[in-house]
């Protein structure tokens, strides 16, 4: 049975020291890596001021709609959506089949240090995130600490 | 699929509300976000891309955390899927890394074979991405049960839940929260239930 992509200290470490280099590199407000899913796996930079979560399932969801459509005008060549705003920019790139970086940046930084600065770093996730999806299966948590029983109503409604 | 993180001790889940248009899936979702119990700051926003008239456009969004067990902090990413026939490949986006699905049928006589075309559709969509919706936990949602025109439960179970292994199903009017949390609380316990046994350590 597959087993589940599971995250542990270490990759956790190397992705928000990968991001981390990145912002300082760069000068960008933040940095993200999603799952294409939807998910936000790590965040650095000033990420306060926004809502990351939100922001992930969103950008993912831009994300693969911009490459659908590049897809039905024939276009193979397709790894990233750069969004230029007035006081922020972001711009969305491909991490590898399953993630994707998105940088949060002051509007008064080109998109060319993001873009040279990011193929470096997406190098390093992919490299991280391909260890943690071949880790011996054997050694992943065990969830069955949780109890089930407890889970019978998760989600209580308000009385 | 479901990221574990051992880390920050975090299981992140995808659930999707599908279904036929006008059957329910935006309602389930506000009446979550409106009556859901939480601790502050474990209900993010309700996020809902939708055409002026409130048909959802490409999704509605629901991020919450559900209380946590043992120290795992549950976190759930509720999506809807927009009904309407022409939005299929915004239905396939959507799917994408799904863990678990609430289908919503409409309970209106003449809203079945939009209920059997739309979970046609879920099949050939979670084909289409590599899934079996044998291997993708999921529960049945017979909505609108208090309108008049309600078809009987048993016909609903005949129509949509006719495989080998049936599937939990609740009636329900979400427009009123009733069987809204029955539906959540099931689809939760059927994941968790799953990972749990996927996570077991293999036996000598």
């Amino acid at each position: 049975m597959a087993t589940l992509p599971q995250l542990i200290e270490e990759d956790m470490q190397r992705l928000d020291d990968a991001l981390r280099e990145f912002v300082s590199q760069t000068d960008a407000t933040a940095a993200l890596i999603i799952d294409k899913g939807g998910f936000l796996i790590a965040h650095q930079g000033d990420s306060s001021q926004f809502d990351v979560t939100t922001i992930g399932a969103l950008a993912s969801g831009a994300f693969m709609a911009n490459q659908t459509i590049a897809g039905l005008v024939n276009e193979p060549n397709f790894n990233s959506v750069y969004q230029q705003g007035e006081k922020s920019s972001m711009l969305v790139v491909n991490i590898d089949e399953h993630c994707l970086l998105i940088v949060i940046f002051s509007a008064n930084i080109g998109v060319g240090i993001m873009r040279y600065y990011a193929s470096g770093t997406i190098r390093k996730i992919a490299t991280q995130l391909v260890a943690a999806q071949n880790r011996n299966p054997g050694g992943g948590y065990d969830l069955s600490a949780l109890n089930i029983a407890d889970s019978e109503k998760l989600f209580r409604k308000k009385k | 699929m479901a990221i574990i993180n051992q880390a920050t001790k975090e299981l992140q889940v995808k659930v999707v509300y599908y279904g036929p248009a006008m059957g329910g899936k935006t309602t389930n979702l506000v009446q979550v976000h409106d009556h859901v119990q939480t601790q502050a700051g474990n209900k993010g926003k309700l996020v809902s891309l939708a055409t002026s008239s409130d048909r959802t456009l490409f999704f509605d969004f629901l991020p919450i955390e559900a209380m946590t067990i043992k120290g795992f902090k549950t976190k759930f990413q509720l999506y809807t899927v927009p009904g309407q026939v022409i939005y299929n490949t915004t239905r396939q986006l959507v799917l994408r890394g799904v863990d678990g699905i609430v289908f919503v049928a409409d309970s209106q006589y003449e809203k079945m074979p939009e209920n059997v075309e739309s979970f046609q559709n879920l099949m050939d969509n979670l084909t289409s991405l590599k899934l079996n919706i044998a291997d993708i936990p999921y529960v049945l949602q017979y909505n609108k049960r208090d309108l008049p025109n309600a078809a009987p439960v048993e016909y609903m179970e005949f129509l949509l839940n006719n495989r080998e292994a049936q599937v939990p199903s609740f009636g329900a009017s979400a427009h009123k929260c009733e069987g809204v949390f029955e539906s959540l609380n099931m689809i939760t316990r059927l994941l968790l239930q799953k990972f749990i046994n996927q996570s077991a350590p293999p036996r000598a």
